[in-house]
């Protein structure tokens, strides 16, 4: 069970379809370990579901049922519970985070961007690592930064970090992350505005994280 | 720690009515079930894809979600999710794939909408343990019909025209906490706010 969790006003954008495909993905990959947000989004899609229905009715096509019945007749086969399929993750970035072409910025620090797997976002998006027992430069965010653990821990001032663990940070923090453990410690996070450093290796980043 | 849910009183959570017809579809392929669930929730699916902006494919969005009703079908378990829920599901994917398809600027995504949101029960290996789910809607009607109307209609804003928090604020003219503060008192009384989150 994660500590750290979605608050309720993303999971219900979630549920509504009114997230971004990556902001979405954070949770997806967060609702697959945590049953506790899994029975919160179920109860979100059964809101979704009266809001629905309470909707006034509008009049269909009158062959709008024809079509369908003359669709049907030439659709593939009625889907069977196929085979499991590839976790969301596995499909974006392969079998192995380990070997995606890492840049490493500081010693303890390396960063694949992967914005471009959603090329239809603004987005910048992320992974992180930081090797294990390493320290990253304290830094503030500009804007928010939803990071998921997807391996290791982390800790800073606001707690300790599992994998799956959820965490939005804001511009009111300062985050100086320690990786905990004898893993390293991979994020993926979203970035909606570029870091701000304030340590002494800011300008050494900031190449980077512009 | 989890607000936890109030299990349900017995004799609660028995198959609902669409739930059955679905069956009907799932394992007979039976088209008067189809027909029956197409009176009742394509007209509401209508109205869905017209308040979330896409009109002009206000019918093709009924077909497509119809066509997925009958390939899935055989796919829903009654024990997972309400079919008026799975039927949501359903009608946020296909809304969502519409969107991706009409907006795309570039090749091939790389992630389907269904590996980012799954339709309850599907490809869902937990043990049928969530008793909680066959009650929730109705628990969820009830709740909010004792909810104020502005809490509502904030909610429904959400859900049926596809806004953020911060575009509801602009539309009704208030502040974004507000707004926030709205749906936050009215998730409390849904149970699904987590108790450290700040209300």
């Amino acid at each position: 069970m994660t500590r750290h969790h979605p608050d309720s006003l993303s999971l219900m954008d979630y549920s509504a379809g009114a997230l971004s495909e990556p902001h979405a993905l954070c949770i997806r990959l967060h609702l697959e370990k945590c049953v506790h947000c899994r029975s919160r989004v179920d109860t979100l899609n059964s809101l979704g579901a009266v809001m629905m229905e309470q909707q006034p009715d509008v009049t269909v096509s009158e062959t709008s049922f024809e079509q369908l019945l003359a669709r049907i007749d030439e659709a593939p086969a009625p889907l069977q519970n196929d085979a499991p399929r590839l976790s969301p993750l596995q499909k974006l970035l392969g079998d192995d985070l380990n070997d995606l072409p890492w840049k490493r910025q500081l010693p303890s620090v390396s960063v694949v961007d992967i914005s471009d797997r959603f090329p239809d976002q603004e987005e910048r998006v992320i992974l992180q690592k930081l090797a294990a027992g390493g320290k990253a430069p304290a830094h503030t965010h500009r804007g928010t930064e939803t990071t998921l653990v997807l391996q290791g821990a982390f800790s800073d001032a606001k707690g300790v970090f599992n994998q799956w663990d959820f965490v939005v940070l804001t511009d009111q923090d300062v985050h100086k992350p320690v990786a905990l453990g004898h893993e390293d410690c991979i994020t993926l996070s979203i970035l909606s505005a570029p870091l701000k450093l304030t340590g002494p290796f800011g300008r050494l980043l900031n190449p980077f994280i512009t | 720690m989890p607000t936890l849910e109030q299990p349900p009183a017995q004799g609660e959570g028995r198959k609902d009515p669409w739930g059955a017809l679905l069956e009907r579809v799932g394992k007979h392929q039976d088209k008067a079930a189809y027909h029956e669930l197409f009176e009742h929730f394509a007209p509401r699916i209508k109205y869905y894809a017209i308040s979330n902006g896409i009109a002009s494919h206000a019918e093709e969005l009924v077909q497509e979600v119809f066509i997925a009703i009958w390939r899935r079908s055989s796919l829903y378990d009654w024990r997972k999710a309400a079919a008026s829920t799975w039927i949501f599901t359903i009608a946020r994917n296909q809304r969502i794939d519409m969107l991706r398809k009409v907006q795309r600027r570039s090749a091939e995504m790389a992630v389907e909408t269904e590996d980012l949101w799954q339709i309850p029960g599907e490809h869902d290996d937990e043990p049928v343990s969530s008793l909680h789910r066959l009650t929730s809607e109705r628990r969820i009607r009830d709740s909010l019909s004792l909810l104020p109307q502005d809490q509502v209609t904030v909610i429904a804003k959400v859900y049926m025209e596809h806004k953020s928090h911060q575009m509801v604020a602009d539309e009704l003219d208030l502040p974004l906490g507000t707004v926030k503060s709205r749906v936050r008192l009215a998730l409390n009384k849904l149970k699904v706010i987590l108790q450290d989150e700040n209300l």
